[in-house]
């Protein structure tokens, strides 16, 4: 991660961080106003920053705008489900069973006569629920775990690899199955804590490398020379220039939680009826196939338009904070 | 030009087809290939294959293939008829005299005597062996002391049985039981091989029995080999060469299966492909009447749903299910809504009573939300429905007796099902306590008497009383109808029972459960037997 934005030892640094980026003293001076903050983009006239290039990028880019409006539309359904909907997705009515569209079902019904459009749309809430926030953890808990070993070292990181190791051996849906299958609670914490448990050392690995790589920089070093502290450098130094591949792994991971809820719930481990999820419903329309083939095609539809969406959107974030791909 | 070649291609198809499966091409008169093994699906048993020890279906389905007993159901009538059995003699009810047939011996060469029938009743019946079925042996003269309520056991053997020759042996009952020797066709009243007692560990890793297939072997979770014994000395020898019984936890997998020509026979229809079979397998589809009927049993044992009051919500809660729309809809008219707590298949005179359960089985969602009202509520303020989501489309019915029931009391989540994966696990989790709502317990009748529909069911401490429902009336009631010589008077008594478990709604009574199977090309002769298990040796393959 070449660019150096926000550090306002780059004058010191000299060229370390390449080009364009450290044109000025003027940054300096920026940055005593937004320490440390990688999201603050600088007025129009500066140099652009990493952040603010990658943003002129995304916007140019259909398949952002695309998968945006499709992550912006799910957010919001999964906010305000009765926006779209009328009814319960608990209100099944036997009487309807496996008919195909009709008013107020543009999906048709299912097996047990559930409404298939409301319970998809309400399905939506579950999966956005459990992709954002087991990413957050697992981009909390990786970055903060990875970026310790890699700033420390020595016996700390050796610790951290082994215990990385160790969790990377754990195959996913099994140990699901196995952690899950025990858990009598039916919300969405224990599935967004397993992923949590399960995902943080890919995280990790990646702040790892990133803050040995950024930890080298002269800037730092030279931080380090008049004597800042070790908070110091990591919150305001290494942090904001490592966060980067963390963010473009994560979104792309979040597609791949939402999957695995929909996997585990598919299973009978994750959520439960009577909650509310795609893969709870794709699991029960499946002996239906023959019969009442929508019930089963909308949720798992929906499922991988949803995590397309995602995996779309943290491959063009990955394509604009990567120069090195241009 | 091109239609013809294509019905030569089709032809010559239909020619390896026929060679692949072993059919010579006569079809129809012939007797099939009597060395052919079919495949047929299963599900693991929960208990090693103890014939005293096995009260649930599919061990029951096995040890029914390699145990005779001195009785055997007819496979078309249900009715008892003697089989090993020459004659069973009494004057008053009480005490009964058996001869057994001669020229019977096990698979392994030992004679079926007097005593290899005493020596498994003794064994079935003493505490120290723990077994399910010690009950059936409940009225032998001698249980209290091999099998006292509570303490140690007194004596080793039953003092009601006693060896009075090679082939003949007495029994005295405590009590006058007119239909006892209808009881002897069922599995606990099996003889065994003196390996069973002198190498009880080989045994079980082999069981050695009397019927018409010995087992070859069994991997868990996998498969089970059975072949015909050759010499098996009964008349009822087997048509086909053996029978391999493939596990399955997901009958979705094996009507699949079935299909695609993976397997021959499967005994479990899935709900979900009721509206397909007909056009999948014409007529290669059994749905025949049978001695199952599906109920909700409740945890006596715990003690939120044994308050005074409970009987009005158990009693609300049946009459929130909607029976009909379920039997119509999911199972597509393959079960009957239960109106009483036996099988039609008893017949009116065996006690089978229409309409015994009165309003309690009618779908009534104001009078059941009243009740439940009355009753205190639903414990916890919600009901789990307790199944096993291997076998026989519980998931189905389960969702939409809790649809049902959410729809009646205006409540979406007044009740959830809780699957559990395994049939043995949850007969596992029912005989450890652990249920804390209502369960699914259906039940396949042992022997064709209403008796076997209340006895072992609602009986304080029966056998299959899993929820450990307990009456004092209903027991009586049970000891008086066992004591009558009269059969018609013996049936009504019986009934008095029953009403006492509809007063009380010990259990809901849900649906009379037809036997469905649907089998391959290869297989002709498949029919059900009143308990809905397979007549295996009598199919014919090829």
């Amino acid at each position: 991660m070449p660019e150096q934005p926000y550090e306002p030892e780059g004058a010191i640094a000299g060229t370390g961080m390449g080009g364009a980026m450290d044109l000025g003293a003027s940054e300096a001076v920026t940055l005593e106003k937004t320490p440390g903050g990688p999201d603050g983009t600088g007025p129009a006239e500066k140099p652009r920053s990493l952040w603010s290039d990658a943003w002129r990028d995304l916007r140019r880019n259909p398949v952002f705008i695309l998968s945006a409006l499709v992550i912006l539309f799910l957010v919001f359904i999964s906010l305000w489900p009765g926006a779209i909907t009328s009814g319960s997705p608990l209100t099944c009515d036997l009487a309807k069973a496996q008919q195909g569209s009709g008013p107020g079902a543009p999906f048709g019904y299912n097996g047990q006569g559930c409404n298939v459009y409301t319970r998809t749309v309400y399905g939506a809430r579950t999966s956005v629920t459990v992709g954002v926030l087991a990413t957050l953890g697992v981009a909390v808990l990786g970055s903060v775990l990875g970026g310790l070993a890699g700033f420390f070292g020595r016996s700390w990181d050796s610790l951290l690899s082994r215990t990385t190791d160790i969790f990377f051996a754990i195959p996913v849906v099994l140990g699901g199955l196995v952690l899950l299958s025990v858990v009598t609670s039916n919300t969405v914490w224990p599935v967004i804590g397993f992923m949590v448990l399960l995902g943080w050392p890919q995280i990790s690995r990646i702040a790892r490398g990133s803050v040995i790589t950024a930890k080298q920089n002269d800037y730092v070093q030279a931080a380090r020379a008049l004597g800042a502290s070790n908070s110091r450098l990591l919150l305001r130094h290494i942090a904001p220039n490592a966060v980067a591949p963390v963010i473009v792994v994560a979104t792309i991971a979040l597609g791949t939680y939402i999957a695995l809820e929909a996997t585990l719930s598919y299973l009978g481990v994750g959520l439960k009826p009577p909650s509310v999820s795609w893969g709870i419903d794709i699991s029960a329309a499946s002996p239906y196939i023959r019969n009442a083939p929508h019930a089963l095609l909308w949720p798992s539809g929906a499922l991988a338009i949803t995590v397309l969406a995602f995996i779309m959107l943290g491959d063009a974030v990955r394509d604009a904070l990567d120069p090195k791909l241009r | 030009m091109r239609g013809a070649r294509h019905a030569r291609w089709a032809a010559g198809a239909a020619a390896v087809a026929l060679v692949a499966t072993g059919c010579g091409g006569g079809g129809g008169s012939g007797g099939g290939d009597s060395g052919a093994v079919l495949s047929a699906s299963w599900g693991d048993p929960q208990n090693p294959l103890e014939p005293a020890n096995t009260n649930e279906v599919q061990g029951g389905k096995v040890l029914d293939m390699v145990f005779r007993g001195l009785k055997r159901y007819n496979p078309q009538t249900g009715a008892a008829e003697d089989m090993l059995a020459e004659k069973i003699d009494t004057t008053d009810s009480q005490n009964f005299t058996i001869t057994v047939k001669d020229g019977w011996t096990f698979s392994n060469g030992e004679k079926v005597t007097a005593k290899s029938f005493v020596d498994a009743w003794n064994y079935g019946a003493s505490l120290k062996n723990n077994q399910k079925n010690a009950y059936f042996f409940g009225y032998i003269d001698g249980y209290d002391k091999v099998h006292p309520d509570s303490g140690k056991q007194t004596a080793d053997t039953l003092s009601g049985l006693k060896v009075t020759g090679d082939r003949t042996f007495t029994v005295k009952l405590s009590q006058k039981f007119s239909t006892f020797p209808d009881t002897l066709g069922y599995v606990a009243f099996a003889p065994l091989p003196q390996a069973f007692f002198s190498d009880h560990a080989g045994w079980l890793s082999k069981p050695v029995g009397n019927g018409p297939y010995t087992i070859q072997s069994y991997t868990k979770g996998s498969q089970m080999e059975l072949r015909t014994w050759a010499d098996y000395p009964g008349e009822d020898k087997a048509d086909n060469g053996g029978v391999t019984l493939k596990v399955y936890t997901d009958n979705n997998t094996a009507y699949t299966d079935l299909l695609a020509g993976n397997l021959d026979l499967v005994d479990d229809v899935p709900a979900a492909q009721l509206k397909n079979v007909k056009n999948d397998l014409g007529d290669r589809y059994l749905n025949t009447p049978a001695g199952i009927i599906q109920t909700l049993a409740f945890p006596f044992y715990d003690p939120q749903w044994n308050k005074p009051d409970s009987d009005k919500v158990r009693k609300g809660l049946s009459m929130a299910i909607n029976r009909k729309q379920i039997t119509d809809t999911i199972f597509q008219k393959t079960r009957t809504p239960a109106t009483d707590w036996t099988s039609p298949v008893l017949g009116k005179d065996g006690g089978f009573q229409d309409g015994l359960c009165g309003d309690g089985c009618d779908y009534n969602p104001t009078e059941a939300k009243k009740l439940i009202k009355e009753g205190g509520g639903l414990p916890g303020g919600q009901v789990k429905i307790s199944y096993n989501a291997d076998t026989g489309s519980h998931q189905q019915w389960v969702d939409a007796v809790c649809n049902s029931i959410n729809n009646a009391l205006g409540n979406t989540k007044a009740c959830v099902g809780n699957p559990i994966g395994t049939f043995a696990d949850f007969r596992n989790q029912i005989t450890e306590r652990k249920m804390s709502g209502p369960f699914r317990a259906g039940w396949q009748m042992d022997y064709p008497l209403i008796q076997n529909f209340l006895q072992p069911l609602y009986y304080t401490n029966a056998s299959s009383n899993d929820g450990k429902w307990s009456n004092k009336q209903f027991d009586q009631l049970v000891n008086q109808a066992n004591a009558e010589s009269d059969t018609g008077k013996a049936v009504q008594t019986f009934q008095k029972a029953e009403e006492v478990v509809r007063d009380n709604m010990a259990a809901i009574p849900l649906w009379y459960q037809n036997g469905s199977a649907g089998y391959s090309q290869r297989l002709s002769n498949v029919k059900l037997n009143p308990f809905s298990v397979p007549v295996y040796n009598e199919i014919k393959v090829g």
